[in-house]
């Protein structure tokens, strides 16, 4: 009798977890979506304010009355999970979203060395039947790399386009101080993003626009020790100091170069390194830093939702978390005009309808301005996003404007 | 002196300042297991869990330092003893796979309720003693490394001096002998157990404030990072020999300086860990074997 009760137990509660076989998205008033971030391990600050400010979108949203489907009002529910910026984890996190919970689509990942697995394992040609990929929807916010969003018809970003950014920030930095001619470089050797970034970016954009590079060196992302790569920064005493490294890291080099007296005239930072994260971990050994980014509360729109993230969420808005925002209400309102039928025997169908919409999207509206999603047949970065670049200056402990488009104003 | 000569030297002096840390961490997993002959992999974590309460004082009630001190003594001692309780008091002897196995698993718990607490957010010590380099000559020296370094060699001496000349020293050994004799003249293994923990840890949450001035952010995964330098130290210096932990740990130090001057970062480990297999092959038994302790 007792195994009997205990047996009945294990059942039911198995049955329990499985997803809801009668369950009916439309009738239950919920649209799934989900997100996938780096929640713990050294990315996670940049995950869980991505995380703060997707769940911000989604509260806003719902307080107004949720999504409109089929004439019926639901609410979004938002199923988060932590990948810690590992790839295995990832792959686990994309089959449980995709077919346990059932999202619609998902945001995230956080770290590109997560993306490039996770989209390697989405489907690669749009009606093929012999291509048995999974056809699960990415619209991501942070991954940074440039060409993830390439690998699948069903991979989307709105993330920045560095080899852009480091561009303008060379040619602008070449235009206001031409006197500085040489450059030394620092980058994370075991960070997809960093070696990316100095390879596709920096690399190229310092060949452009004529700077010396002196001295490369390269440390790991959880590093704490620098005083070998200073000590060749210093002897290099180049006029720029690029560094292509994340906050832990940084922040640690920083203060090596402070006590080893490596003085450059000017500090170049990753885009990532552009948050209140920064600041609060490196201080002042980061003052005159100059980043390339996508957001800086410089309108009264920005502010506002850089201070409800925080008050609500503890969330940082950045070029990485911002877009989790923007995302959120871009979707909801592709699927309010595509008409999904939101049932669970129609989610491959409702997937494929809005990942066509996205891809016919065109220019949405995003908090600092207008961003045009770039569709399949874009030559150099389809499905990837075009949207404005503003130079951020670390000044008495704050991000300022160093540079911003001529046409960006308040709004 | 030529310019190679003086890059040697430069990078031997570091190698020593950093691996004053290394040899710090190493002696608590050596003591350890010198001891209760059993891995103790939460160790790291226990001294990162310090490191994280010393905060407490620093950042929300503004203590002067030897608040913070003590705070990253007494927390590590707290949850080394929760560390002793969960994984070690209740495990029958000869299971040898259950204190491993439960350490890991709590080296995963400790790290992540830290950044479930802190939201990995990079916090971190002032600079106790100057954020400038002193001028030696043509060399530069941290003056954070040689505290660690002159921190090392006196928690060698008062180590040496508790183990060879108390009471309480004589029952480690006798316990690290053979428990089961040592129980027998009168010794209380547990009691003998429980405050080797107290004594490690409280020398890990010493450390661990030392070496978190010298950290430019702190984060959670310096836990796995510090575990496995213990590991490679104690290996290398020999199981359960202090001064076997202190050598190692300087030679690793020296190593992976020389090996990221010269070669760069990825062989800087690389060399590392060939130095872990050179010793596991060539001399198992470490730099000076198993001593008693």
């Amino acid at each position: 009798m007792k195994r009997l009760a205990v047996g009945a137990v294990v059942v039911a509660s198995a049955l329990a977890l499985l997803p809801g076989a009668g369950a009916a998205f439309q009738e239950e008033g919920t649209l799934r979506i989900g997100g996938m971030w780096a929640l713990s391990g050294p990315a996670a600050y940049i995950g869980s304010s991505s995380r703060g400010l997707a769940q911000l979108a989604v509260d806003e949203i719902n307080e107004a009355g949720g999504v409109s489907i089929q004439g019926k009002r639901v609410k979004l529910q938002l199923y988060a999970y932590d990948d810690a910026c590992k790839a295995e984890e990832g792959l686990t996190v994309v089959r449980r979203l995709a077919d346990s919970d059932r999202v619609l689509f998902s945001l995230g990942p956080t770290c590109s060395s997560v993306a490039e697995p996770v989209f390697g394992i989405l489907q690669k040609r749009l009606d093929d039947p012999a291509d048995t990929g999974l056809q699960f929807l990415f619209f991501t916010d942070t991954a940074i790399k440039f060409g993830l969003a390439r690998i699948s018809p069903w991979a989307f970003r709105n993330v920045g386009n560095e080899p852009e950014m480091f561009d303008l920030t060379f040619k602008l930095v070449r235009e206001r101080h031409p006197e500085l001619r040489t450059a030394a470089v620092a980058y994370e050797s075991d960070f997809a993003h960093s070696v990316s970034t100095w390879k596709g970016a920096v690399e190229p954009a310092l060949k452009k626009y004529g700077y010396q590079v002196l001295e490369v060196v390269e440390w790991r992302f959880e590093d704490t020790e620098f005083g070998a790569q200073t000590t060749k920064l210093r002897k290099a005493n180049a006029d720029l100091l690029v560094m292509l490294t994340h906050t832990f890291s940084t922040c640690g080099a920083v203060k090596e170069f402070k006590r080893q007296r490596v003085r450059s005239k000017l500090m170049i930072g990753i885009t990532s390194a552009a948050s209140t994260e920064t600041m609060v971990g490196c201080g002042q050994a980061v003052e005159g830093m100059i980043i390339p980014t996508n957001f800086a509360a410089v309108t009264p729109r920005a502010r506002a939702l850089a201070e409800k993230a925080w008050a609500r969420y503890k969330a940082d808005s950045n070029l990485h978390s911002v877009p989790a925002y923007e995302n959120i209400y871009a979707i909801k309102s592709i699927v309010e005009k595509v008409g999904i039928r939101n049932e669970p025997g129609t989610l491959l169908q409702d997937r494929r309808k809005v990942r066509d919409a996205l891809a016919r999207l065109g220019t949405f509206q995003g908090v600092l301005g207008p961003i045009k999603m770039n569709g399949d047949d874009d030559p150099v970065k389809p499905r990837d996003v075009d949207k404005a670049v503003i130079l951020v200056q670390a000044r008495n402990a704050q991000w300022t404007v160093w540079w911003q488009p001529p046409e960006m104003g308040k709004k | 002196m030529s310019a190679l000569l003086l890059d040697v030297v430069q990078q031997t002096i570091n190698g020593l300042m950093y691996g004053a840390f290394y040899a710090l961490l190493g002696i608590g997993f050596t003591l350890f297991f010198g001891v209760m002959k059993k891995f103790n992999l939460a160790y790291g974590p226990t001294v990162m869990a310090g490191i994280y309460l010393g905060l407490l004082p620093l950042y929300v009630w503004k203590a002067p330092i030897w608040v913070v001190v003590l705070t990253c003594v007494a927390g590590a001692v707290l949850v080394g003893l929760l560390v002793e309780v969960a994984c070690f008091r209740y495990v029958a002897p000869g299971n040898e796979l259950a204190p491993l196995m439960t350490t890991i698993g709590m080296l995963i718990l400790i790290q992540e309720l830290v950044v479930l607490l802190t939201h990995a957010a990079p916090f971190e010590y002032p600079p106790v003693f100057g954020d400038e380099s002193l001028e030696l000559g043509p060399f530069l020296v941290r003056p954070d490394y040689l505290a660690i370094l002159l921190a090392g060699l006196l928690f060698v001496g008062l180590l040496y001096l508790l183990v060879e000349h108390t009471a309480f020293g004589r029952a480690m050994r006798a316990v690290a002998e053979n428990p089961r004799v040592a129980q027998l003249l009168g010794v209380d293994v547990s009691r003998v157990n429980t405050l080797t923990f107290v004594l490690t840890s409280a020398v890990g949450g010493a450390s661990g404030f030392l070496v978190a001035m010298t950290f430019g952010a702190l984060q959670p995964g310096i836990a796995g990072w510090m575990t496995i330098k213990g590991l490679v130290v104690i290996v290398i210096g020999g199981l359960g020999s202090i001064p076997g932990a202190v050598l190692a740990g300087l030679l690793l130090g020296v190593v992976e300086f020389q090996a990221l001057w010269f070669l760069g970062i990825t062989w800087r480990d690389i060399f590392a860990y060939l130095l872990l297999f050179a010793f596991l092959v060539l001399r198992p038994a470490g730099l000076l074997g198993r001593a008693a302790t």
